[in-house]
């Protein structure tokens, strides 16, 4: 097996004295692919070269994935563990580092039980890694408090997905399908921003006459190339899909056959959208009638269509809902498991789809398994050869884990691969949280403003530096590779868990040399599960450009469509669902007259920890802005470029105003990639979904007011 | 080389990747040689990108008054010789485009020269490789004329018929945002 991969015929630039390495980007869930360059002799990274060959993208990259390789060599890299003395940060040895931590955790579980500490997992790392996580929290720590920070990103679609489907696989489809597709619909996603990379199948479907709906409250670089952008209110997606429904049905576009033979409910389903008449839809999201009206003719009409959607609809306190009403969009047309058509959500962190079926969340083991099903704890604990009884029960999500702390049931927290401090709703109440531990542990290879707050940071190695898989938004496992070994005395992950889990007592579990050691363990573990990873290994996906789950045997090709004949629920059909209006969890006030919404930007990726430490990003954008109509902004006398003060119940902050008519007249926009006090998560609403548990990022009520800060005035 | 490049401007989803890929070639130093700009951001987020034409009677090479631009066999015109450079400028407001630009601690000026090190081989200049949205393409000569054709083609069956001039009339027909109270 060779490091660099190319398909006969296609050429790459091979400059002397470099060899190229051939992975995917270390960001979003598209994992572009890419060949990274180093110097043969020093072993330095030179730089990234286009992978022309792979299927997904093409060669193509956004300006983040151009410049990933930058992180490798950083400066800023914490390069020795720090532990925290007197306030300040000292390097040390990671015998000293380790020491620590096994006295502190020690200690810690001895006074206040096993459940006293805590694991905040991530998934922007490799199935290996966050595989290993989850593991080293119940064997390891013996702790039921794990989550992770996809709580704060996919949760609402894979609550949604099991909830219809019976399984969460974020694409049914394999995405260069979509260039066959012939209606696009999507909802709560600025792809052209979040995804740069799909919008290529996109635009070559409109090449040929496809056409596309967005919808979004601002007129995003993705809404602009929309056939109908429906702009409606943040927080009334479940009543614009009712609406959508309502109108395919009255206007006789349901698939009848397909709806009688795999759908559950339609009757239901029909009753609850009798009321959402187009004007009383229009009512509610606050766009024209004839856009509704022109949308569900448009989505209806067509023979291939596909339902896609993003954090927009799922960061919301009925995220679960919103993407179960989208999702039967597709249901009543009858696309789902047929060619070019079906429903994707667009993941946003780069393993976001592996990373959520391997136990890291607080209720679930690998493969998908419920940690409630004693069959399935049975099975895990066998793998991990453990006694069922040990097992720790279910925890709580990500942000229940800080009420956790403000209780003093959670005194020690280890973070891995996350950065809650910029991410999380309601910063202060995180920061708060955080100050409370008694002792804290981040992982991470810069210091992030979550590692600001721990008592020992472990320097982790990034992307480019370990070998393993991620599972892309379709849900093809695919290889990363290891690009050249870890920078300063940084450690991988899984080798910095196991040496933990070794000091806890805990090393025979924990027995791994290489990353290729946990996929085995990993195949097994997920064999028979809803994700099954069994049949894949590295050398297929290598040879087969990736293979997608559910894939039981080595002999299985993998399953790139979903559902073509049945859906996992136990009846093998799909339930639609019921859902009536219900208002975001805060609407505007007299106090609190606006909406607040926010999103990313082109050149950040989540908490910006990476991006923002990235030249070129951050000439392009270098400070959080408030997106403003210049309606609004002449009702306060405000101006282009001008400081204000937003407010919302939780806290406030300044920033800068950016005036554009591509946005609605009573929402403002805040990218929320920055940390501390230009954090836009100070304001946001932790509102919960009753179900995935996802805070409601998308929506809160706002006060906005100028600063009178000119020479002589007061 | 029979290969152009090939610019859609309503592709263009305003990245920038072109910009970050158009420092990583391993002859611009670090410094991108093309730009994206907003056509008004107030308006639209339309962005359009914007790179040399590689014309073939270049404006910046007639006005240099010390001959140092040069244009190659294949007709990429290259950036001026260090050599003959003395800095005048007359370069970057000669061109129509704004694509020449100087470099004022080195003395000198730099401009988009399709990646030679790449483009010579056939392998697609950085900007044209990452592209997301295929709003710049490296392409055969015909393939661009196919294209050309396919678009009015693509009109027709929207029983639009677009000319040169008025073409950014043909976009949605909702544009803007715009709310039922209007």
């Amino acid at each position: 097996m060779t490091d660099f991969m190319v398909k006969k015929g296609v050429k790459n630039l091979h400059r002397e004295g470099e060899k190229l390495i051939t992975t995917h980007c270390s960001y979003c869930g598209m994992q572009c692919g890419m060949h990274i360059r180093v110097n043969e002799k020093t072993g330095k990274i030179a730089g990234v070269e286009p992978r022309y060959d792979w299927p997904v993208t093409n060669g193509k990259l956004c300006p983040k994935g151009v410049t990933a390789y930058q992180q490798i060599d950083h400066k800023e890299r914490i390069k020795r563990p720090l532990i925290k003395k007197n306030g300040k940060f000292v390097e040390s040895s990671w015998e000293e580092a380790l020491s620590l931590i096994e006295e502190k955790f020690t200690e810690t579980q001895a006074k206040h039980g096993k459940d006293a500490l805590s694991v905040f997992g991530g998934v922007s790392m490799t199935n290996e890694k966050c595989y290993l996580v989850g593991k080293y929290a119940r064997v390891a720590l013996g702790t039921r408090f794990i989550d992770y920070n996809g709580r704060f990103c996919m949760s609402s679609a894979a609550g949604g997905f099991i909830k219809t489907f019976g399984v969460d696989r974020g694409s049914t489809l394999p995405w260069p399908e979509l260039e066959h597709s012939d209606c696009f619909l999507i909802a709560g996603s600025n792809t052209a921003e979040c995804h740069p990379t799909s919008i290529q199948w996109f635009w070559k479907a409109r090449d040929k006459g496809a056409k596309m709906i967005v919808i979004d409250p601002r007129e995003t670089p993705t809404a602009r190339i929309a056939d109908v952008h429906i702009d409606l209110k943040p927080g009334t997606d479940s009543a614009l899909a009712n609406g959508l429904l309502h109108l395919i049905i009255k206007e006789g576009y349901v698939d009848e056959k397909y709806v009688a033979e795999r759908c559950n409910n339609y009757k239901e389903l029909q009753e609850s959208v009798e009321t959402f008449t187009p004007e009383y839809t229009a009512e509610i999201t606050g766009v024209a009638v004839e856009k509704i009206i022109k949308a569900a003719r448009m989505y209806g009409a067509s023979k291939r269509s596909v339902v896609m959607f993003a954090r927009g609809v799922e960061q919301q306190s009925k995220g679960v809902d919103n993407v179960t009403l989208y999702t039967s969009l597709a249901l009543l047309r009858g696309q789902i498991g047929k060619f070019a058509s079906g429903v994707a959500t667009f993941t946003g962190q780069g393993n976001g789809q592996g990373g959520r079926e391997h136990g890291q969340k607080a209720d679930l083991l690998p493969g998908y398994r419920k940690l409630t099903d004693p069959e399935a704890v049975k099975y895990i604990s066998n793998v991990w050869g453990i006694d069922p009884k040990d097992m720790p029960k279910p925890g709580v999500s990500a942000f229940e884990m800080f009420d956790e702390v403000q209780k003093g049931n959670i005194r020690a927290m280890h973070v891995i691969c996350s950065n809650p401090a910029v991410s999380a709703p309601h910063t202060e109440y995180v920061w708060d949280s955080f100050k409370k531990l008694d002792f804290m542990v981040v992982n991470d290879f810069f210091l992030s403003e979550t590692a600001e707050f721990a008592d020992v940071v472990l320097p982790a190695t990034t992307w480019a530096e370990d070998e393993g898989t991620t599972t892309n938004l379709e849900g093809r496992v695919i290889h990363i590779r290891k690009v050249t070994e870890p920078r300063h005395e940084s450690k991988p992950d899984w080798m910095i868990l196991s040496e933990i889990a070794k000091r806890m007592g805990k090393g025979k579990h924990f027995q791994y040399e290489t990353p290729k050691q946990i996929f085995e363990e990993l195949r097994i573990a997920t064999k028979g599960g809803k994700a099954d990873y069994h049949g894949i290994t590295y050398d297929r996906i290598d040879r087969e450009d990736g293979v997608f789950w559910p894939c039981p045997e080595e002999d299985h090709p993998g399953t790139p469509t979903m559902f073509k004949e049945r859906f996992a629920t136990p009846d093998g059909k799909a339930n639609l669902p019921v859902v009536a209006w219900k208002e975001p969890g805060e609407t505007p006030t007299k106090k609190y007259p606006h909406i607040l919404t926010t999103g990313r930007v082109v050149y950040h990726y989540l908490s910006g920890t990476q991006t923002r430490r990235i030249d070129f990003l951050m000439e392009q954008c270098p400070l959080p802005y408030v997106e403003m109509h210049p309606e609004m902004a002449s009702q306060y006398n405000m101006q282009e470029g001008e400081t204000i003060q937003l407010t919302t119940a939780r806290s406030s902050m300044k920033t800068e105003v950016k005036l554009t008519k591509a946005i609605r007249k009573d929402t403002l926009f805040i990218p929320y990639h920055w940390g501390k006090e230009l954090a836009v998560n100070q304001l946001t609403n932790p509102c919960l979904d009753p179900i995935s548990r996802m805070p409601e990022f998308k929506v809160c009520a706002v006060k906005i007011e100028k600063i009178y800060e000119q020479e002589g005035i007061k | 080389m029979n290969k152009i490049m090939y610019l859609e401007f309503e592709r263009c989803i305003g990245c920038r990747a072109c910009q970050a890929a158009c420092r990583e070639c391993g002859d611009h130093d670090a410094k991108e040689r093309n730009f994206v700009e907003y056509v008004d951001f107030m308006e639209s987020r339309q962005t359009y990108p914007m790179l040399c034409m590689q014309c073939k009677d270049p404006a910046c090479a007639r006005v240099c008054p010390a001959n140092a631009i040069q244009i190659t066999d294949d007709g990429v015109v290259l950036s001026a010789m260090e050599e003959k450079c003395i800095g005048c400028r007359n370069c970057t407001f000669g061109c129509p485009f704004g694509i020449p630009k100087f470099d004022f601690e080195e003395n000198k000026m730099y401009k988009c020269d399709m990646c030679y090190d790449r483009s010579q081989h056939d392998i697609a200049p950085m900007c044209a490789s990452v592209c997301p949205s295929e709003a710049i393409r490296f392409i055969d000569f015909d393939e661009m004329q196919a294209l050309r054709r396919q678009r009015s083609q693509m009109n027709l069956v929207e029983g639009k018929k677009p000319t040169e001039q008025d073409k950014w009339q043909y976009v949605p027909e909702f544009f803007g945002v715009y709310t039922s109270d209007e």
